[in-house]
């Protein structure tokens, strides 16, 4: 039989088609049917240690956990009887021996599977006489992690993670019975470039992150579905965020993508979009004093202003990999069609390194649309080299400078010395979302117009990624409801007026993203308008 | 719809205002010579003695050691309905302790003591104490830090909790 055929099976009385070789689990998670899973993982090996995944399978006498067996043709599985709550009900009691409970305090509330679960099953009334074992409690791990042993369920899931998907072993299962507890080994902490995905798919509060650890309870944050642009790679990802801004990103299931994980360094790109580095008003440098901060708008009508004057000659235009495939239309096309220049550069930040790639997911190119940007300056028959650049400023034949600038800064090491090889230009407009150091501290003979701009969470477009796969996305919140997207700018910079969108009516009061398998207790239901309103 | 009229055949006011007279002497005799029962308080001076149990402002309760109880769970801001809880929580350098509010501010403005908090605390941090006048000038501060919460003169060093930390170990919770 080859391995793509189908089977019947009925789970729960709806009678399913699932492919040969699947297990129970699988069956049941692809087709929105809920069972707690502890030790399971869709994107690592079966452990069968939590024994909470237990389904009652016709003509069987006993219960079986369903990660750990496959469906057969004809199976008649259930995971509601009450012979399959009991024993999910003991189950939870045996985990729970040594769990402190101590939801209040633990980061995980809220977003914790065994949470639900002793909400829904608890035994609140423990029927162990002996007293809890106590454990460490705040483990330093590594760099990024912290580790907390009693909440430890001890599923297995990080110890697997690092010997399947990282590949660098550093946990391991310490000392034996009640004692034994995740660990890593003397002088080798957990330090690698995915650690924080041990994170994510702990079930429990044990392992937390150092850089989101009591920023936050998780019930203040929202969520939205978005793409990494932290590199080439284009993980797809979630961000959290509140009024506040935005909290952490965490990873998004994309096969074709990334599976299920993502790396540390994508987990640092919301810390550029956050409003004490972003920069709020556009803002004018001329006759050697900054001119005070205006609106963003009519820092661009200026420009606007400024650049009619100019030939399409001493116009140029530079581009970083960092705006989406609609950004990069919308700029190409007016400053073609309203300034006629073709000067239109690529800056690539780090050139030597841009086709490494460390085997999973990190790709030197930390651009998340070099790909697109390529494509449209092929397109539209632009091939610049930078070096014409450089020329054009230093023989002050190119006077008008026009820059879309990086957002994600940390992976541009050359930024200082470009911003100086920038303003060597007579007028230089500056578009960019985080506040430059050197542009604030300009003091020259040039003009220096700075004008925000939006972060990737914050409008709509497309990224395309190493392979050439287009993925679009969607805004997820505005941190700064003044800075431009690239498209506005693009279209107030030629003269254009910008139309105003609103939101449809009920946008802000449905959900972003639902599970299929969200849990629906009453007790939640009864604090719904805390889900759906979050505190925006 | 219908329109009432009011036939009020007896023209006559003086009547009603001398029973009303009446009555007012009556008082001002009763309460002349018999103090005790009098409705009223000359309020600055006479304050009226509520129960100890009266939900008023707010109190942070510490530990045994004088540290403050609560560990910043944030269901108290959760649970308020006025969202006039503010708190900040931090890592603490003892592990056993491991969070702890750096910043616990309630804008008393806003709070409509309702005692939520209280409900909504598992560590019986937060409780509504028997204090309800705390005027304050134009321009006063009404948002009220962990100094004032929890060791405000009133407190005499800070209401204990019920539950320590200690205790609950011990009790292997």
């Amino acid at each position: 039989m080859s391995p793509t055929t189908l089977i019947k099976c009925t789970i729960n009385g709806v009678e399913l088609e699932v492919a040969q070789g699947k297990t129970i689990i699988q069956a049941m998670t692809e087709n929105a049917q809920r069972i707690a899973h502890y030790c399971w993982h869709p994107g690592l090996s079966i452990a069968g240690v939590c024994r909470l995944c237990m389904v009652e399978i016709e003509g069987n006498p006993r219960v079986q956990i369903a990660c750990n067996t496959m469906v057969t043709d004809g199976m008649k599985i259930n995971n509601t009887s009450a012979k399959v709550k009991d024993a999910v009900k003991w189950g939870l009691d045996f985990h729970l021996i040594n769990h402190p409970l101590d939801c209040p305090v633990c980061d995980q509330a809220g977003e914790c599977g065994l949470q639900d679960q002793y909400m829904e099953y608890g035994k609140y009334d423990p029927e162990m006489a002996e007293p809890k074992q106590r454990k460490r409690k705040v483990v330093d791990l590594g760099p990024t992690v912290v580790l907390d042993s009693e909440r430890c369920i001890l599923c297995s899931r990080c110890v697997r993670f690092t010997n399947e998907v990282s590949k660098t072993n550093e946990l391991g299962i310490f000392s034996r019975g009640d004692h034994s507890e995740i660990g890593t080994h003397d002088g080798k902490p957990l330090d690698n470039k995915y650690s924080l995905n041990t994170v994510d798919i702990c079930p429990v509060g044990a392992l937390t992150s150092k850089d989101f650890r009591f920023k936050q309870r998780v019930w203040y944050l929202k969520d939205a579905d978005t793409i990494c642009n932290g590199c080439s790679t284009g993980c797809n990802v979630k961000v959290y965020f509140n009024k506040e801004g935005v909290f952490r990103v965490k990873p998004r299931f994309n096969e074709e993508v990334n599976g299920y994980w993502m790396c540390d360094e994508g987990r640092d790109t919301y810390k550029v979009v956050n409003k004490e580095v972003r920069l709020l008003k556009g803002q004018k440098f001329a006759n050697g004093q900054w001119l005070p901060e205006m609106h963003a708008g009519t820092a661009v009508k200026d420009a606007y202003q400024s650049l009619m004057k100019a030939a399409a000659s001493e116009i140029a235009v530079v581009l970083t990999g960092q705006h989406t495939v609609e950004e990069y239309e919308a700029i190409l096309s007016n400053f073609q069609n309203t300034f006629k220049t073709k000067n239109i550069f690529h800056w690539v930040n780090n050139p030597e390194i841009f086709e490494e790639f460390d085997g999973l997911l990190l790709r030197g190119d930390k651009n998340p649309n070099t790909k697109g940007l390529l494509q449209i300056l092929e397109k539209n028959g632009i091939k610049n080299p930078w070096k014409n650049l450089e020329d054009g400023l230093k023989s002050g034949k190119i006077t008008h400078l026009v820059v879309f600038g990086p957002e994600n800064i940390p992976v541009f090491p050359d930024l200082t010395a470009k911003v100086n090889l920038f303003t060597t230009a007579k007028n230089l407009i500056y578009f960019t979302a985080v506040n430059i150091q050197q542009l604030r501290d300009y003091s020259g003979n040039n003009t220096v117009t700075k004008i925000p701009l939006k972060t990737y969470v914050e409008k709509e477009g497309t990224f395309i990624n190493f392979k050439g796969l287009a993925q679009k996305f969607k805004r997820a919140t505005t941190l700064v409801s003044e800075a431009l997207t690239g498209v506005e700018a693009a279209q107030l910079i030629a003269g254009h007026e910008i139309k105003v969108v609103g939101h449809p009516d009920n946008s802000l009061l449905t959900p972003a993203s639902t599970r299929k398998d969200q849990v629906t207790l009453e007790h939640r239901k009864k604090n719904e308008f805390l889900f759906t309103r979050g505190r925006l | 719809m219908s329109v009432v009229t009011k036939n009020n055949d007896n023209k006559w006011y003086l009547p009603g205002i001398l029973i009303g007279l009446g009555i007012t002497f009556k008082h001002l005799i009763k309460n002349l010579f018999n103090k005790k029962q009098m409705l009223t308080l000359n309020y600055p001076e006479e304050k009226y003695e509520y129960s100890s149990r009266f939900k008023g402002n707010h109190i942070l309760t510490v530990k045994k050691d004088g540290a403050i109880r609560c560990t910043a769970c944030m269901l108290c801001a959760t649970n308020c309905p006025a969202d006039c809880i503010k708190i900040i929580a931090s890592e603490h350098p003892d592990a056993q302790v491991e969070k702890f509010p750096i910043a616990y501010e309630i804008d008393m403005l806003r709070c409509v003591f309702c005692g939520y908090c209280e409900e909504a605390c598992p560590v019986d941090a937060i409780r509504l104490g028997p204090e309800w006048q705390t005027p304050g000038l134009n321009g006063s501060n009404f948002i009220y830090d962990i100094n004032h919460l929890a060791y405000r003169p009133a407190l005499k060093g800070g209401i204990q909790s019920v539950l320590d930390d200690q205790d609950r170990h011990k009790a292997g919770i």
